[in-house]
């Protein structure tokens, strides 16, 4: 067995190594934290999409994001509806609306003065939904249980991942203790008779569930036949794209080039007030959006570059000073008659070993903190194997790199000026 | 008339005979350093060959381009111009690979030890035996024989942080051996060490060359070890200064002493004639001299023999016949008279000749025995 060069000097010199593997750790979890950021927009862009039900979705074409949906007639829905492809074509109301934190006493007792209603809490806006209690639009059962409880407009359900300023009881998040308590939404009296879990996301920290009269008195700027939302659930899903097209002509809407899919200016030529779109669709526009289009994404799409960018530079700065300080031991292994290739192999090793050994305590604490960044901002931060592959490829890739940036003097300089 | 060449005596160019191919041959060769302005040659037009199994021991003060030639001859600097050829191969323009190969050929043993920290003596030398494939049982004898010898028996296994500087030098001098090198190249290689250790390096290095026929190439300041050297090569200020060849040159002055006019002098003034002779050649049946020319040259009998004939006017008659070690053509030198007999070779032969002025100036500087005392006295102090 070859002797293991690679390993040994790694062990040898711990000092050394330590200062290696903090900065590359360093570098990880900086990359860690601006992906995860970048993910946790994704994800806001797509986690209540993922709760519905629907093959196709209708809605405004002046749709902006989630909770700028716009609006549109729900006649549109109902001649949805009367395809015989289409199982269910059900409306779905989304908005911001406005809440205030309950009073930390029980409502009960604090309704007797109006006084007490003064002493409420603060205001927040909050993410609020209409669904019809008797066939709610969830694809999970437990939120749809609880959605047949709605049969009042004064009923709600809040999602139990809304932030504490939402004004749980025990000032921490929504429990059974806080179903009965009364506060405010939009201009009226509500009272929250459920939980439900869905996750908030960048546009609010809170979300709360209502039955469709329900909304239109949280959001009173809408009517109950103006939906955000038509949600059509086919009987086999493969033929999204065949009722694309027929609801698309019962419209009146021209079928327009499948490459203008991000284009707003589409619906405007076509003077319809409707838009069509598969689920892949809606769920691609979703993440575009907000990746690319609002400012927030457009920050954490550069974060990730500059923690690129910062992550190279601080390992090429560990490896070639690692490098620089076994200089005279790598030109002598040249002198001996070591070719390129078993330099290489050894220095490229040891920047691989580098690499997955500062990776290990990065993604530790990475965890940690996306945790401690949910926890604290209310940002969805979820440590995806899709983020923890990405992270160890690229940290490998960096020190990969920068091993061979720092081999470079080690190739053309004569072995008798390293010594 | 015999060829006359250019090659000093003793140079040792024509001792055993047959040539065998040159482990490394030297031509016109420059070396410089740095760029533009600051360009600063550090070699010039050197010239010299070392042959199979020869230890040649490289002096000089420093800075005067010892080390830069043994590096080139290592492979380890670019050569810039002139003609290097080592173990067969031309340097100059030589490709990567070429370069790669000839290494490993080759046992260089550093001033700088540069042994890996990470590793212990055992796996620094293994690490040289790895690279030629050195089967693994067989290197594990080779090296724990190896540091053994070099006194490192203990300490095999230790890292060379925990060896003294001499220690560390010998697992750099076993890693330079290991593999059985055709060429060793060592740079300082007894600095560190105690005359008992430098002793048995140098035993090494000897037995390396006798068995294995292994050329060794040592810059050294130690004149403890200068014994071994077959050569001995002064260089000065980026020139190669005298290319001396010490058991030539020492047969040569045993010759010399045989002649009674020099049997005065001192081994220092022999070994200074013997540096301003130069090679004849002749071929079986040629006239070395002839009677009645006029004297020019002092010459000794290398290899071969001559038959002396003197023409006393009937006719040449054979009045003696010399051999190796013997010499002839003084009298006309110290008498200024013509050629009082012709010698002819009788077989193929080398002659080693010394010219008139120098022939005169030795027997002047014979004269100067006791100054030549009383220096050697003063520097003593």
């Amino acid at each position: 067995m070859k002797t293991p060069l690679a390993w040994k000097n790694l062990v040898h010199n711990k000092v050394r190594t330590s200062i290696g593997v903090a900065g590359v750790s360093f570098a990880v979890i900086l990359i860690f934290m601006q992906l995860g950021f970048l993910g946790g927009i994704i994800h806001t862009a797509t986690q209540i999409y993922d709760a519905l039900e629907f093959d196709l979705m209708l809605r405004s074409p002046a749709y902006l994001h989630l909770t700028e949906a716009r609006s549109f007639p729900r006649s549109r829905v109902l001649q949805a509806a009367s395809l015989s492809e289409v199982a269910e074509a059900r409306s779905f109301y989304l908005g911001l609306s406005e809440w205030q934190a309950p009073a930390s006493v029980p409502a009960v007792e604090s309704a007797k003065t109006s006084e007490a209603i003064e002493e409420e809490g603060d205001w927040r806006a909050i993410i609020t939904m209409g669904t019809d209690p008797k066939d709610p639009v969830f694809n999970r059962q437990e939120i749809n249980d609880e959605a047949r409880k709605l049969s009042d407009s004064t009923f709600v359900l809040v999602d139990v991942k809304s932030k504490s300023e939402y004004g749980p009881a025990d000032d921490e998040k929504f429990s059974e203790t806080d179903i009965g308590v009364e506060t405010t939404l939009g201009p009226h009296r509500v009272r929250i008779v459920g939980l439900f879990e869905l996750g908030t996301g960048m546009a609010s920290n809170g979300a709360c569930l209502t039955n469709p009269e329900g909304y239109v008195r949280a959001c009173p700027w809408q009517t109950i036949d103006d939906v955000n939302f038509g949600l059509i659930k086919l009987k086999d899903p493969s033929e999204a794209e065949l009722v694309r097209q027929k609801l698309l002509s019962i419209y009146g809407i021209p079928s327009r080039d499948e490459k203008s899919t991000f284009s707003l200016t589409a619906a405007a030529l076509t003077n319809t007030d409707v838009e069509i779109l598969t689920r892949q669709q809606a769920l691609d526009r979703e993440e575009h959006r907000w990746v690319h289009e609002t400012p927030l994404g457009q920050i954490f799409t550069l974060g990730v570059w500059v923690a690129l960018f910062v992550g190279v530079a601080i390992v090429y700065q560990v490896l070639s000073t690692d490098i620089a300080n076994m200089m005279g031991e790598y030109a002598t292994l040249k002198a001996m008659g070591y070719g390129a290739k078993y330099l290489t192999k050894v220095v490229l090793l040891q920047a691989v070993l580098l690499a997955v050994v500062g990776y290990i305590p990065s993604i530790i604490v990475s965890w940690g903190l996306y945790r401690l960044v949910e926890k604290l901002s209310g940002m969805p931060m979820n440590m995806t194997p899709g983020i923890a592959a990405l992270v160890l490829a690229l940290a490998i890739t960096m020190c990969v790199l920068s091993g061979l940036a720092a081999l470079r003097k080690l190739y053309q300089a004569d072995p008798a000026d390293l010594f | 008339m015999t060829s006359q060449t250019t090659i000093p005596a003793t140079s040792g160019a024509f001792t055993g005979g047959i040539q065998m191919p040159k482990t490394v041959k030297v031509q016109a060769l420059n070396h410089f350093f740095g760029e533009g302005e600051l360009r600063k040659q550090a070699l010039y037009e050197n010239n010299l060959e070392v042959r199979r199994g020869e230890i040649v021991i490289m002096t000089g003060p420093s800075g005067s381009g010892k080390t830069t030639l043994l590096t080139l001859i290592g492979t380890l600097r670019t050569v810039q111009e002139g003609s290097l050829k080592v173990l067969g191969n031309e340097l100059c323009g030589a490709d990567r690979d070429l370069i790669v190969r000839i290494r490993k050929e080759m046992g260089f043993i550093f001033q700088a030890h540069n042994l890996f920290e990470s590793l212990t003596a055992y796996q620094n030398v293994n690490m040289a035996a790895e690279l030629v494939g050195l089967d693994p049982m067989i290197a594990e004898g080779r090296i724990n024989s190896l540091l053994t010898r070099l006194g490192l028996g203990h300490r095999i296994h230790y890292k060379p942080k925990s060896l003294s500087g001499g220690q560390k030098q010998r697992v750099a001098i076993a890693r330079g051996l290991v593999h059985k090198p055709k060429l060793i190249l060592a740079d300082e290689p007894t600095a560190a060490l105690d005359e008992k250790s430098g002793r048995e390096v140098v035993t090494l290095f000897q037995e390396l060359a006798r068995d294995e026929g292994c050329t060794i190439i040592m810059v050294t300041h130690d004149n403890r070890i200068l014994d071994v050297a077959d050569r001995i090569v002064n260089m000065v200020d980026g020139k190669i200064k005298s290319d001396v060849a010490v058991q030539e040159t020492s047969v040569i002055c045993e010759f010399l002493k045989e002649f009674p006019l020099f049997a005065d002098l001192t081994p220092n003034t022999l070994a200074e004639v013997a540096d301003q002779m130069m090679v004849h050649e002749a071929q079986s049946g040629e006239a070395i001299i002839r009677q009645g020319d006029a004297g020019d040259l002092f010459y000794l009998i290398r290899t071969g023999s001559v038959d002396v004939l003197i023409n006393d006017g009937t006719g040449d008659q054979k009045v003696a016949e010399l051999n190796q070690g013997q010499y002839f053509g003084e009298a006309a030198l110290i008498t200024d008279e013509p050629r009082n007999a012709t010698i002819v070779a009788r077989e193929p032969s080398v002659f080693y000749a010394l010219g008139k002025d120098e022939f005169r100036a030795v027997l002047e500087t014979s004269a100067t025995f006791e100054e030549e005392l009383r220096q050697a006295l003063f520097r003593r102090q």
